[in-house]
């Protein structure tokens, strides 16, 4: 299925042989900055092609054209043999260009079958406004059916975990175009759609995959190369906004795509594991103790020491990321203490630990990390309102915000960015960086970075943990709860997994002997380890 | 002094956009419109164009921009105020008994002020502590305060007898303009610089614009909203004892406007009800478009019920056009 050389019509005739989207020299900028420019790519018909690149390289915009949400400056587009210029995203998914986002966008409150269908309740009405409920519910059934969702229907959206909202809304862009809608070849946009799916929703994924494959076109993009390479027909690789190579997946591998994204190989010390401290000292930089995230978890203790780097891991629904808040006092505890370095042990409140020297990071980025309107020096700045940029009288130092901004800005090399540049227009990588500037700024002793790479490009990525790894030399003790499990290994000094709130493990993790993925994932899953016995594991 | 500050408006493009920029270009279209109402009013009615109105309007002006001094910070961080009306006719009715009961003088004005600043705190504790939206809390208290305060006044308008307490409104320290709009607009640029460069001022923004990430990153969010609604009942209260001193007495009637207009003021001004956008500069064109409306349809002879008619289409007209900037966001 790459058939992507422009085909002579006489010698290839069938039209399903043809791209089904050919795009000709994209080219975007936003005032000076130049998002794309003159890309060019063809999606093939029947067949699964892959844009890769880092953060800022134009994958979104290339997504945010083809999904009727911005237009380009210059080129042009053909879609099933027709000119291709949506004027609005539901232009465009008439058209038969579906998309799903990296933020998920159903309804909470409504019944699964309501959220699949939404937008086609046209043609389930009967005498005007009136729905016929029991159709919706039919065709809805028939989608998660054919995608292999274990979901019903007609139980509230909200009350299924993340992992399986993002299976339906990846089910209804892959299904209503073809099963409801009626369009034959249908293209479906997919952001990062494995970053929130847990491993037992991943397989459904890729069925379904396989499944649409079969009369549809499939464009990606995916952070994960080894997926990429897995699944993709043809890969695309974008660097800063234009065309950098056209691959096949035989003819690459993980670092070779590497090295074409950023423009040089993923060093093999990809976690610096070599800068990983072996001793400790003795006292703990973080203590918390019978903290209980919520009513139905388990009392969790753990101690981390002043240039450590504690890995909590675990199923999306373990509770990690509920710790995590807890620890940091974001979400309030309904029970237990916390001590930092020196201090007395206290219900935690994120307020005042910020202040004595503790820094959070949260995994939803654009609900909890940032203000996307607003400047990056207001992002910036907003956690050391109190002390930092603000005088005892109550006035904000707009000077020293902007330069300690500039200076974040230029030491972590925060691109295409300013002060004042809103943080809508940066890249997932460099608002992260933004984020972690944030509480640099405040010299922490402790940071809860809850997926700091979430959505984040592999240049930036690496820069990150470069980082991280600085503040380990300075005595930081870091709580690192992610979903990635080369990072969980790669970074951790002990890593901690978690089942259903409760602490199931607690795993070593030296430098000369990192435990395999394998082995975390079978702690991870029910009934491996039972929640009172602590399991050592050795490589 | 610049606005550069609000965060709608990036200082980014070329350098001639850059200066443009700095005056926000979204505050050119309500300041053309005062513009435009200024040139028909004057046109079509030969009172309009005089000192002698201008004195008027200025008078009539005066309260409405104090009392929306506060309430544009409460709709800043997204929240509502729907009792700041309320707020100024019980401060007033109080005010007036306290003045004729114990004589105090000149002290009212303080006094004034921390009655309204306590009205707010009651808003704002409600709100924070009961985790109640503020639409619900302000409409609650909306009649809750007016009952009060119509009790107090038994239903009539009650006289104040403190001799020369009239002049701090009426009087004219500068010739031709009354006093209560000389201190409106030096409360307006004080309240300006307490919306740009102070701590609070941010913090309005930050909440408006990203209430969970304030709170995640560690703001006291709780403790500054009780702040914005102190302030606004604070700011209600001055501006009710001024009024009061207007008109030499508490009537029913007092602030009964006020709650049309201080959240059209508010909007026309270019302050999003969404949070997060707009300020406290903006306001005071918002509230001279709706006090020159006001007082040149009046010179029209435009009727009343006219009038509520076409001041609703402008709020909404006003809104429409301003909001194509942020098209695509959801409306609540």
């Amino acid at each position: 299925m790459t058939a992507h050389f422009p085909v002579t019509p006489a010698s290839n005739p069938p039209p399903s042989q043809a791209n089904l989207l050919e795009a000709r020299n994209l080219s975007k900028a936003y005032g000076p900055v130049t998002v794309l420019s003159d890309v060019s790519f063809d999606v093939p018909a029947r067949s699964v092609v892959t844009l890769v690149g880092e953060n800022g390289a134009g994958k979104s915009t290339v997504f945010n054209i083809l999904s009727g949400l911005t237009r380009p400056d210059r080129g042009t587009i053909t879609f099933a043999g027709q000119p291709f210029r949506p004027d609005s995203h539901r232009a465009a998914v008439r058209l038969g260009v579906t998309r799903v986002f990296q933020e998920q966008s159903l309804v909470h409150n409504v019944p699964v079958y309501e959220n699949l269908l939404i937008g086609e309740e046209a043609r389930y009405a009967r005498f005007g406004q009136w729905v016929d409920r029991k159709a919706m519910v039919r065709a809805a059934r028939r989608i998660v059916e054919t995608a292999g969702l274990d979901v019903d229907v007609e139980r509230r959206t909200g009350d299924y975990d993340f992992s399986t909202r993002q299976s339906i809304e990846i089910a209804r862009a892959c299904l209503t175009p073809t099963l409801i809608r009626g369009v034959g070849e249908p293209l479906i946009l997919l952001d990062e759609p494995t970053s929130a799916l847990d491993r037992r929703d991943e397989d459904t994924f890729f069925d379904l995959v396989r499944e649409v494959r079969k009369y549809g076109s499939l464009l990606f993009v995916s952070h994960r190369m080894a997926e990429v390479l897995d699944i993709s027909d043809v890969i695309y690789v974008l660097k800063d906004g234009a065309l950098a190579a056209r691959l096949r997946p035989d003819e690459t591998d993980e670092h070779h795509l590497h090295g074409l994204m950023v423009g040089r190989e993923r060093a093999r010390d990809y976690y610096y594991e070599a800068r990983q401290h072996r001793e400790l000292p003795p006292r703990a930089g973080l203590r918390a103790e019978g903290i209980r995230a919520a009513a139905g978890a388990s009392e969790v203790t753990l101690e981390v020491r002043p240039g450590e780097i504690l890995g909590i891991g675990g199923l999306l629904d373990s509770g990690k990321s509920e710790l995590g808040k807890a620890i940091a006092g974001v979400r309030a505890p309904v029970g237990g203490t916390v001590a930092l370095k020196d201090g007395a042990p206290q219900a935690p409140d994120i307020r005042r630990s910020a202040r004595a020297g503790l820094g959070y990071i949260p995994a939803e980025r654009l609900v909890e990390g940032i203000i996307p309107a607003f400047p990056v020096a207001w992002n910036f700045s907003i956690g050391s309102g109190c002390d930092l940029f603000s005088t005892r009288a109550g006035f904000w130092r707009r000077g020293a915000e902007r330069r300690a901004a500039h200076r974040h800005i230029e030491a972590l090399a925060v691109r295409s960015a300013r002060p004042e540049t809103p943080m809508h227009r940066l890249s997932g990588g460099n608002q992260q960086k933004v984020v972690l500037a944030r509480w640099l700024e405040r010299r922490p002793e402790v940071l809860v970075l809850d997926n700091p790479t979430r959505g984040v490009d592999a240049g930036a990525k690496q820069e990150i943990y470069r980082v991280l790894r600085d503040l380990t030399d300075q005595g930081v003790a870091i709580v690192l709860i992610t979903d990635e499990l080369l990072e969980l290994i790669g970074l951790s000094n002990r890593i901690l997994i978690m089942q259903r709130g409760a602490v199931v493990a607690d795993v070593p993790a030296p430098a000369d002997a990192k435990p395999s993925e394998q082995d975390l994932v079978a702690l991870m899953l029910p009934g491996a380890a039972s929640s009172s016995e602590q399991v050592e594991i050795t490589t | 002094m610049t606005f550069s500050l609000s965060p709608d408006r990036p200082w980014t493009g070329t350098p001639l956009r850059r200066i443009l920029n700095r005056f926000e270009p979204g505050l050119w279209f309500p300041i053309g419109v005062v513009l435009a109402l200024f040139v028909v009013f004057s046109l079509t009615t030969s009172s309009f164009a005089t000192l002698r109105n201008f004195s008027a309007v200025s008078g009539q002006a005066a309260t409405l921009l104090i009392v929306c001094l506060g309430a544009t910070f409460i709709v800043l961080m997204g929240s509502i105020d729907l009792s700041v009306g309320a707020i100024v006719l019980l401060t007033g009715a109080v005010s007036v008994t306290a003045l004729n009961a114990w004589g105090i003088g000149w002290l009212v004005i303080p006094f004034a002020a921390l009655v309204g600043g306590g009205l707010g705190l009651v808003n704002g504790l409600i709100y924070t502590k009961g985790r109640i939206p503020s639409f619900i809390v302000t409409l609650g208290t909306l009649s809750v305060f007016s009952g009060i305060a119509l009790t107090l006044l038994d239903g009539r308008a009650i006289q104040f007898n403190a001799p020369g307490l009239e002049t701090i409104s009426i009087g004219q320290l500068i010739p031709r303009l009354p006093n209560i709009a000389l201190w409106a607009i030096l409360a307006w640029g004080v309240v300006v610089v307490i919306g740009s460069r102070t701590r609070f001022g941010r913090y309005m923004y930050l909440i408006g614009g990203g209430e969970q990430v304030a709170q995640t990153a560690g703001v006291p969010v709780g403790r500054y909203k009780l702040y914005a609604f102190g302030l606004s009942g604070l700011l209600a209260g001055l501006g009710a004892i001024f009024a009061v001193a207007r008109l030499g007495a508490a009537g029913p009637s007092l602030g009964s406007d006020l709650l049309l207009n201080s959240l059209a003021a508010i909007v026309v001004g270019g302050t999003s009800l969404a949070g997060g956008v707009g300020g406290v500069h903006r306001t005071l064109i918002g509230v001279l478009i709706i006090a020159i409306l006001d007082n040149g349809l009046n010179l029209m002879g435009v009727s009343q019920f006219l009038q509520m008619i076409i001041k609703g289409l402008v709020v909404i007209a006003a809104v429409l056009v301003s909001r194509k900037a942020n098209a695509g966001q959801v409306i609540k």
